[in-house]
């Protein structure tokens, strides 16, 4: 009898833990959105854990305003996002999105509408350490402010390669000198060879024509001689033409030495350095002209519930300190101009502390890819 | 009277959700599919014209698929129904527990989901995998590429294939009364005699079904040839996935999808020979 009184009395306490518990969690989001600035950022669980533990509770501290973030994991439900503002402008409404960081092709996607802020230094002091010729800026049509990129780089072991290529035509003769010890992953499966291909294409056609948001199916046409140069290199790729699958095939590769050189994400590579899963031997450098890059641009909606406290953020997060955060972190490029770090994050990336190239926008990209596969992966030897 | 037309009715009711599931939801979308394929547009008119077969036969790599696709499909098909017939054979005519440990070992594969499968070959078999090791203990260092090509899909299809075709062919196996066996070795037949006379052609029915059903099922497999496949040439469905979600060219993608309708539909037609024939008593 005692003994089934006290299991009643454990179960009240616990639902009552329980209770408080429920309360709280349904507590704190209405109390972020009292006051303080709500961000949309999207991205991996890396980007979601520099805000989490890094870049938020440090804003927090040195400004005093609170915030709430909103993560979209791998971008997911982006364009749901930019509707959702359009919605809120075009019923008379202020929107909850007070900040957005996604892909500079949804910006674009919104700025016909009119829903974005126009960044100067007027209202972002920092934004006047910000290089407007940024791909992020002129692909999101000038609304979008790059804070963190990444781009593809050349990684090479010093061990085999004593000099190593400036310029990608110097790739390509190294390609053709040492048979088999070079590789690009299969485009449809990874960046960086896609990096590799946009820049043979960017050879013979201008990349301004392909990176922004008008499309002309005409314009590939262009593309011809890029494909059989990638053709003619067939035979001196590792194992007889092997494109492997993935950034991180490619990486292993390397870090067997059954390659010497290949393209790779300059933040995966000094990310691999660091964990040693790459040996000490192999370097990464930037070529001209440069491998593409970017992927990220931040944008603040001009009827944003808080848009004082959204451009405040942004200008914190372009301080060379909350810079600095963002490229030891993700081993990416600043969204601020080189010369603005500190001397020590300058000397970290030296190999790749350089511009890039932009991307092709989405319709260019998949018909690169179709061609590729068409012309050179699937075209016999 | 009454009760026989109330049983039609009855049976009508229950037929007529299947029935509609099949017309709605496959042939409808099906048809619309395959006219849509033929559509094009000219000069702002729609006309009906071959136009995209023309282009994807023009595609080298395409074509190159097309017969990729099949020639890795007759591969895996002919290895497992080899296989299979062996190990129904003899899990058919052997007693004793070494048949009965492989009688419940063989069915494996089965529940193993392909996924898993595939990455578990590609470990197995890659460059730095679990055979060239065993190989080059052996001494033998120039280990030929067993994934990332058709010998890997080949290699992973057969695996994966085993278990549903000898169920099959041992079930008609089952069917073959001792005494024929019995009455063939008597008359001085000998194994293979008795084999190619007797087991062969009467278990016909069965070997139709699993070869025209292992062959539907491998040429349109996915997941086998996207994980253990190489860059080129690639099998039917993994590029009709790429020409639909990243070349952004779906046309031609259902102009593939029509095509492997139609060579499926003739290894269908086997099939549908092979049971009828069995319905009309022939065995």
């Amino acid at each position: 009898m005692r003994k089934r009184l006290r299991i009643v009395h454990w179960t009240t306490v616990l639902i009552a833990v329980v209770f408080v518990f429920t309360l709280g969690l349904y507590g704190i989001p209405a109390r972020g959105q009292m006051a303080g600035v709500t961000l949309y950022i999207s991205g991996d669980t890396n980007i979601q854990e520099m805000f989490d533990k890094d870049l938020l509770p440090l804003f927090e501290r040195e400004t005093s305003v609170k915030t709430k973030m909103v993560f979209l994991e791998h971008g997911q439900g982006g364009e749901a996002i930019v509707a959702k503002i359009i919605a809120a402008k075009r019923t008379g409404q202020k929107t909850d999105v007070d900040l957005y960081e996604t892909q500079p092709t949804y910006i674009a996607a919104g700025a016909s509408e009119g829903i974005w802020t126009k960044i100067t230094k007027d209202n972002v002091a920092n934004a006047a350490k910000v290089d407007y010729n940024r791909p992020e800026v002129l692909v999101s049509n000038g609304f979008g402010i790059p804070y963190r990129g990444s781009s593809v780089v050349l990684a090479y072991n010093s061990k085999y390669v004593k000099t190593p290529p400036r310029t990608y035509d110097d790739i390509l003769a190294w390609i053709k000198q040492n048979p088999g010890k070079f590789t690009y992953c299969d485009p449809q499966t990874c960046g960086s060879g896609s990096a590799f291909v946009y820049v043979a294409l960017y050879k013979f056609s201008k990349a301004e024509d392909f990176s922004g948001v008008s499309y002309d199916a005409a314009k590939v046409t262009a593309w011809e001689p890029a494909f059989q140069l990638l053709r003619s290199l067939k035979p001196y790729i590792y194992n007889n033409g092997f494109y492997p699958n993935g950034n991180v095939a490619v990486l292993q590769l390397l870090g067997r030495e059954n390659i010497y050189m290949a393209p790779v994400w300059s933040d995966q590579g000094v990310s691999y350095l660091d964990q040693g899963l790459l040996p000490k031997d192999i370097k990464l450098a930037q070529v001209s002209p440069p491998f593409t890059g970017g992927d990220s641009a931040i944008a603040i909606p001009v009827h944003a519930e808080h848009q004082a406290s959204g451009l405040m953020f942004l200008n914190w997060l372009l301080t060379s300190k909350a810079q600095t955060i963002v490229v030891n972190k993700l081993a990416g490029y600043p969204g601020i101009d080189w010369k603005y770090m500190p001397k020590d994050v300058r000397d970290k990336f030296a190999g790749i502390a350089q511009n890039f190239s932009p991307l092709p926008n989405g319709q260019y990209q998949a018909d690169a890819k179709r061609l590729w596969q068409e012309k050179v992966a699937g075209s016999g030897q | 009277m009454r009760s026989t037309t109330r049983e039609g009715v009855t049976g009508l009711a229950l037929v007529l959700p299947p029935f509609f599931l099949l017309i709605f939801f496959i042939l409808v979308p099906a048809a619309e599919a395959v006219l849509g394929t033929l559509r094009v547009e000219r000069s702002g008119h729609i006309v009906y014209s071959l136009a995209r077969y023309v282009e994807m036969f023009h595609t080298i790599s395409l074509r190159r698929s097309v017969g990729f696709t099949i020639m890795v499909t007759l591969a895996s098909v002919g290895v497992t129904f080899v296989l299979a017939y062996a190990l129904a054979l003899y899990l058919r005519f052997s007693r004793g527990w070494v048949s009965t440990l492989l009688g419940a070992l063989f069915i494996i594969p089965l529940f193993i989901p392909t996924v898993i499968a595939s990455f578990a070959m590609v470990t197995f078999l890659e460059h730095h995998g679990y055979i060239a090791t065993l190989l080059h203990y052996v001494g033998v260092e120039d280990t030929p590429s067993l994934v990332f090509n058709a010998t890997g899909i080949v290699l992973t299809e057969v695996w994966a294939s085993i278990p549903f075709a000898t169920l099959v062919l041992l079930a008609g196996l089952q069917g073959i009364d001792d005494a024929l066996i019995d009455s063939a070795r008597d008359v001085g037949a000998g194994a293979l005699r008795t084999f190619l006379a007797v087991v062969l052609p009467l278990n016909a029915v069965a070997t139709i079904i699993t070869m025209s059903l292992l062959f539907i099922g491998i040429l349109g497999s996915f997941t086998i040839p996207y994980l253990v496949g190489g860059n080129a040439p690639q099998m039917m469905s993994v590029v009709m996935t790429n020409y639909f979600t990243n070349y952004l060219r779906p046309d031609i993608s259902v102009a593939l999808a029509a095509l492997s309708f139609v060579i499926a539909a003739l290894a269908g037609a086997t099939y549908v020979a092979g049971v009828s024939r069995r319905e009309r008593g022939a065995v």
